[in-house]
């Protein structure tokens, strides 16, 4: 079976979506990727920005190791979406002090190469740390300007022949005799409905992925996770400030272009759409991130944002376990054999899923195309323009 | 507050536009875009609107708020609406493609071929430059609003950029749609919502140019 004869529909125009439609348009599928709003007008438009080494997630070896290895891998595929800068891990008080030697020794094991520095060296290098730091730890972070990297993707998924719909929206979806046979799509560019018909179906639509599973009778279990940022009007440095301790709240400050921003926060909610931003949120941030760079209390705040991570929840045990971080649903079981879904991840894992994406559509399907989103180069994004 | 939102519509194949009337409730500290999702979402899902960072960062949001450029996601709503009332529109000097969602196509297929899009901080530092790549300067400028081959403001902007690093630029920006073609109203600086200086820019390239010190390729 050669994988041209097949029509994939991608579902979701996050960097989750963008990743799959160019892995699998680089297989050679034919692909219509489908977003309802604009691109990364859902989470992956308003995230950090962080360029994750993996050293937030030292606790999870195989989570921190998946991590850095991705962040190698895009630096050297697009080197130019990324300021690779590097991040700072400091401590500020004791019991920060005492998480330096479990952190240490957790990045050695993850494989991540990190340096320690001298409290007064990385003060030379970011003059806005808190003077009264304890410790240093240098990693290999980057910073990155979200809605580029995705375009990035769709730039070099049309370079192979995809289709990218943004301001379409699936509605519905028609079911017969054990597969999707076509989605009911809402174009809001031209105020028209139209079914689109395919071979296979992907939805990556991340914290709306059960409400969209739900319109063709499925269930995905994602936990919709918001987090509150707050962003600085300015820029107070150029390597990434992270506290040296277990992941918490306000314990990150990342920089890009002209701009610092403050995060985050987590809780749980049922539906990503009008999640509000409680106030109280961002005074924590404020003060958590005066505590890291004193300078924060003094700067104007130029705009407050949140948006919802697509957690995999417990039931997702019953799903197919690719990685630790994420996972793929396969609504076979509930007896739809065209469709999967996908949760989970980071954005900076969002290729790898993909590529697993792409195994699984692969194996589904009957064809057998290795990933290669691994070796080629990016596509700049202004191509998706042209 | 009671703020009436006024939107201009316009959808393919339409003879001419529309403009919707929405009257909600809204905080004064909360950012246009957030209120244009909010109508999105609860009152009209075929509401079309780029965004993206929702913090100023990428440059998706830009439009007309009551007649100015800005970026919707950085712009609260009780500094922006006049008596309650705020009407977006779509940035001027690009083609509309759905509501306030314009094609940029003609900013960004002007963009060199090579993927030089860092800026040296320091030696070992670098950083994305501050242009958010939002075409509010094309949409403030009354050049690219009228003179289609222009390249625009905020290319010529990195080609001064580029023509400092690298000494050298493309034969385009030294070309009657290039820097000459600036009438030097410096609409563009002052509506460019990072203080990128696009008009500055433009004139000291071409004082560059006219002192032979950068090449022409
Ligand atoms: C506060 C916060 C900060 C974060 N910071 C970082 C960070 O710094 N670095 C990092 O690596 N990761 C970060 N993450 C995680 C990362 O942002 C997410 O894991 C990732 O963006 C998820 O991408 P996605 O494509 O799966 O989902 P999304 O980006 O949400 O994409 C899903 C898309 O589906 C669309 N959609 C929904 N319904 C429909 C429909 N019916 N039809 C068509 N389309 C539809 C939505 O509009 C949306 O664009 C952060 C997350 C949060 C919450
Ligand atoms: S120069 Fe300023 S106004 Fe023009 S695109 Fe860049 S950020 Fe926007
Ligand atoms: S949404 Fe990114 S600049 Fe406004």
């Amino acid at each position: 079976m050669t994988a041209v004869s097949k029509h994939v529909v991608v579902i979701g125009g996050g960097v989750t979506g963008a990743a799959t439609a160019y892995d699998l348009s680089l297989r050679g599928f034919r692909v219509t990727l489908l977003e309802r709003g604009s691109i990364g007008a859902g989470t992956s438009g308003r995230t950090h920005g962080l360029l994750h080494s993996g050293c937030r997630y030292v606790a999870d070896t195989e989570v921190a190791r998946e991590c850095y290895l991705e962040n190698q891998t895009l630096r050297r595929i697009a080197p130019f979406l990324f300021e690779k800068n590097g991040g700072l891990f400091v401590a500020i008080t004791e019991d920060d002090l005492a998480y330096k030697d479990f952190f240490l020794k957790k990045c050695g094991e993850a494989g991540i190469p990190v340096e320690e520095v001298e409290p007064a060296a990385a003060l030379k290098m970011e003059p806005n740390l808190n003077p009264k730091l304890k410790a240093a730890v240098l990693v290999p972070d980057g910073t990155f300007d979200p809605l580029k990297v995705i375009l990035s993707f769709l730039a070099s998924a049309k370079r192979c022949g995809a289709v990218v719909k943004p301001y379409n929206e699936v509605v519905g979806f028609r079911v017969e005799g054990g597969e999707v046979r076509a989605v009911r799509v809402l174009d809001k560019v031209s105020l028209r409905e139209y079914e689109l018909e395919a071979d296979f179906f992907v939805n990556a639509t991340g914290a709306w992925a059960n409400k969209v599973a739900s319109l063709a009778g499925l269930h995905v279990p994602v936990k919709p996770s918001p987090g509150v940022m707050v962003a600085l009007d300015g820029r107070i440095g150029n390597r990434v400030f992270n506290r040296l301790n277990k992941p918490g709240d306000g314990d990150i400050i990342i920089h890009q272009r002209g701009t610092s921003v403050i995060g985050t926060t987590s809780w749980i909610v049922e539906d990503p759409d009008g999640v509000s931003i409680p106030k109280e949120h961002v005074e924590l941030m404020i003060k958590r991130g005066s505590e890291i760079a004193p300078v924060v209390s003094r700067m104007r705040v130029k705009a407050v944002y949140v948006s919802s991570r697509p957690l995999v929840g417990q039931a997702a045990q019953t799903g197919r376990e690719v990685s630790r971080s994420f996972a793929i649903i396969d609504h076979s079981r509930e007896g739809v054999g065209n469709m999967l879904s996908i949760i989970g991840g980071k954005f900076v894992t969002a290729r790898l899923m993909a590529e697993k994406m792409g195994d699984a559509v692969c194996e589904r399907l009957g064809v057998s195309v290795p990933s290669r989103t691994a070796e080629l180069p990016l596509a700049p994004y202004w191509l998706y323009f042209s | 507050m009671k703020v009436r939102l006024i939107v201009r519509r316009w959808k393919q194949g339409w003879t001419r536009p529309r403009y919707d009337v929405f009257d909600v409730e809204a905080d004064p500290e909360e950012s246009v875009l957030d209120l244009i999702e909010r109508v999105s979402l609860s009152t009209d899902r075929t509401l079309v609107f780029e965004h993206a960072c929702h913090h100023g960062a990428c440059g998706a949001c830009g439009m007309l708020i009551n007649g100015v450029e800005r970026l919707a996601c950085v712009t609260k709503v009780g500094e922006a609406a006049r008596k309650g009332l705020l009407l977006v529109e779509p940035l001027r000097g690009f083609e509309v493609i759905s509501d306030l969602a314009v094609d940029k196509s003609r900013m960004f297929s002007k963009y060199p071929a090579e993927t030089q899009t860092l800026e040296p901080v320091a030696a070992s530092l670098e950083k994305l430059y501050d242009c958010v790549e939002c075409g509010v300067c094309y949409s403030a400028c009354p050049i690219a609003n009228t003179y289609g081959e222009y390249l625009g403001p905020s290319v010529l902007a990195l080609a001064y950029h580029r023509a400092l690093s690298d000494g050298v630029v493309p034969g385009s920006v030294a070309g009657s749609g290039g820097v000459w073609a600036c009438h030097a109203a410096f609409d563009c600086s002052e509506k460019c919502p990072v203080g990128f200086k696009p008009g500055e820019k433009i004139m000291k390239l071409r004082r560059l140019l006219l002192g032979g010190r950068v090449k022409v390729s």
